[in-house]
């Protein structure tokens, strides 16, 4: 079966309308998947083997990250960290362990004084020639969202989540000057994001909540991170552009205010801690839900039970739009891949508009 | 007397954190002994904490300012204590699995333990079957709190009980689990002596490992 991108598709679900099918949706699928699926190896930098897979798998979008300081992407050749090493072995002459000048495993700002020798415009220095570059690849139908504008977690990291948290109750202007500094950096990033028309919308990946509810209080997170996500709403759709976000965890106590926010997109309703279809019937027409295949069944189950569980979602949440199909999170290394397959190939084949129920 | 010991709860419960030590201070200076300060007025603060946490009321960033508040009134009351030390509840150690970076959670359970009374050795994260199994040996803690966030981390909390039990040690100390992927039915399939949803949770667990009834 040839699968055709079609970007309306995606966007009728995010209008609370039914296309000619539930579309597919993740926010990252494991190159190590992309590659058994297309039977050569992608990379990283591979971008038309990339195009090649989302557009092949049946989705209509290709998501692209974008964003200050990206996890997994700080690596030693990256300009923030070599400005940390010099910063680093300047402060501490002899050190040889690299965890000490990279922000994933090392926090730099724990008080006031840390806050003007953190080197902001180094990490500022976003990389956007992928999300150039991706445009002369794209099959016809076929948009880009950015994966971009992460706050909060950029925010507790930069500052050690200990730290950050203690902080939080007794320094809380340090704290809203670190919020304001990482917003500022990922709003000159938006910028420069909305220039690009193939980008038709910019995904959050930023946690906010355990499995038992949410990191900070809900009024922390009001004043300190949902006031600065309003803005990365508003600038969305002043430049008609579709705002989704990405959070593990229960947000049950935080959904209204996401969706006061201006969210038109969350993704993926933890299937650990939270029930889908409540959702559905809580929020469901005020916001499009993507997921939750759980990533537990990716890993364990069978391709029967697989395609049970996509039924399930199919029956209860996809009738009327609002919804796209996909994992309880990503789509890792770890997941089988018949199981991964068998996600997507029953979405294709039984989610057509109307739903048979 | 009783106004003291109610003030310093009050103080630990909201974090009151610039004032405890004179808190703290003023109702040794009155003449209250420091072990009646830690248990009648500190452990239970942290045991309030601990609740409101598990129920929604506060959320990690007061509950840490609690935590520190209640070790800034003990660090006053410590070389006060017969023998310069404070009776723990136990010794407990805690540590994140080969493999997993992750330490929030396991975070929240140290300082809660530590709030709570025990002495806790924190080995940090990604730590090895080996070196655990070390660590235990050289310590001889009462409880072993493991920690996974990733499920593809979940087997090592198995593979650390295994090799406590080909190495004599099971029954020597109590293993809990935790962690986002990690539930009651996992702890008991691979032989752990319980789980803990939460970090109150963690705690109330530690308790009853030591025969605490509070």
């Amino acid at each position: 079966m040839e699968l055709k991108p079609d970007f309306n598709r995606f966007l009728a679900a995010v209008r609370h309308k039914e296309a000619d099918r539930v579309p597919l949706g993740e926010i990252l699928v494991d190159y190590s998947i992309q590659g058994r699926f297309l039977g050569r190896t992608v990379t990283s930098d591979d971008l038309a083997g990339q195009v090649e897979f989302w557009a092949k798998a049946g989705y209509d979008y290709v998501p692209i990250t974008v964003s200050m300081m990206s996890p997994g992407k700080v690596t030693e050749e990256s300009r923030i960290t070599r400005v940390l090493k010099e910063m680093v072995l300047r402060e501490k002459p002899g050190t040889t362990d690299p965890k000490a000048w990279n922000l994933e495993f090392t926090s730099f700002i724990h008080e006031r004084s840390d806050l003007d020798k953190f080197p902001w415009e180094a990490a500022a220095d976003i990389d956007f020639s992928q999300l150039h570059a991706v445009k002369d690849l794209l099959p016809a139908g076929m948009k880009v969202i950015a994966v971009s504008g992460k706050i909060f977690t950029l925010t507790w990291m930069l500052m050690g989540f200990n730290n950050f948290a203690l902080k939080l109750v007794l320094d809380e202007p340090l704290v809203a000057e670190v919020f304001e500094r990482v917003a500022s950096i990922q709003f000159k990033a938006l910028e420069a994001i909305f220039s690009m028309d193939h980008v038709a919308g910019v995904w959050v990946v930023d946690d906010v909540a355990f499995g038992t509810g949410p990191m900070i209080s809900p009024s922390a997170f009001k004043k300190h991170v949902f006031s600065w996500y309003k803005k990365v709403g508003d600038r969305c759709h002043d430049n008609n552009r579709i705002f989704l976000m990405h959070s593990d965890g229960d947000l049950s106590t935080l959904l209204d205010d996401l969706i006061a926010m201006g969210l038109d997109v969350i993704q993926p309703i933890d299937p650990s801690c939270m029930d889908i279809a409540k959702v559905k019937k809580q929020w469901g027409d005020r916001i499009c839900l993507v997921g939750n295949v759980s990533n537990e069944l990716l890993r364990s189950a069978s391709t029967a039970e697989i395609a049970a569980r996509v039924r399930e979602l199919l029956r209860d949440v996809a009738p009327g739009g609002g919804f796209a199909l996909g994992s309880g999170n990503s789509v890792p290394n770890w997941a089988k891949f018949e199981n991964y397959m068998a996600m997507r190939e029953t979405c294709l084949k039984e989610g057509s508009y109307p739903i048979r129920r | 007397m009783g106004d003291h010991l109610e003030t310093i709860k009050n103080a630990v419960i909201g974090g009151k954190h610039g004032e405890i030590k004179s808190m703290v201070q003023s109702a040794i200076s009155a003449g209250l002994d420091p072990d009646t300060v830690i248990n009648e007025a500190l452990i239970p603060a942290m045991d309030v904490v601990g609740k409101d946490f598990a129920s929604g009321k506060i959320f990690v960033p007061e509950m840490l300012v609690s935590a520190v508040t209640m070790k800034a009134g003990v660090d006053i009351l410590k070389p006060l204590l017969a023998g310069g030390q404070s009776q723990s509840r136990g010794t407990v150690i805690m540590a994140t699995v080969k493999g997993d970076l992750h330490d929030i959670g396991k975070n929240l359970v140290t300082m809660m333990l530590e709030g709570a009374g025990f002495k806790v050795i924190d080995l940090g994260v990604d730590l090895s079957v080996e070196k655990l199994i070390d660590q235990v040996k050289a310590t001889r803690p009462d409880i072993l709190g493991l920690s996974a966030l990733l499920t593809t981390t979940m087997p090592e909390i198995q593979n650390v009980i295994r090799e406590l039990k080909a190495q004599g040690l099971r029954d020597k100390v109590k293993v809990m689990v935790g962690g986002a992927p990690v539930d009651r039915r996992f702890a008991e399939k691979i032989g752990a002596d319980g789980y803990g949803a939460n970090a109150a949770e963690a705690v109330q667990l530690a308790r009853r490992f030591v025969g605490d009834k509070a």
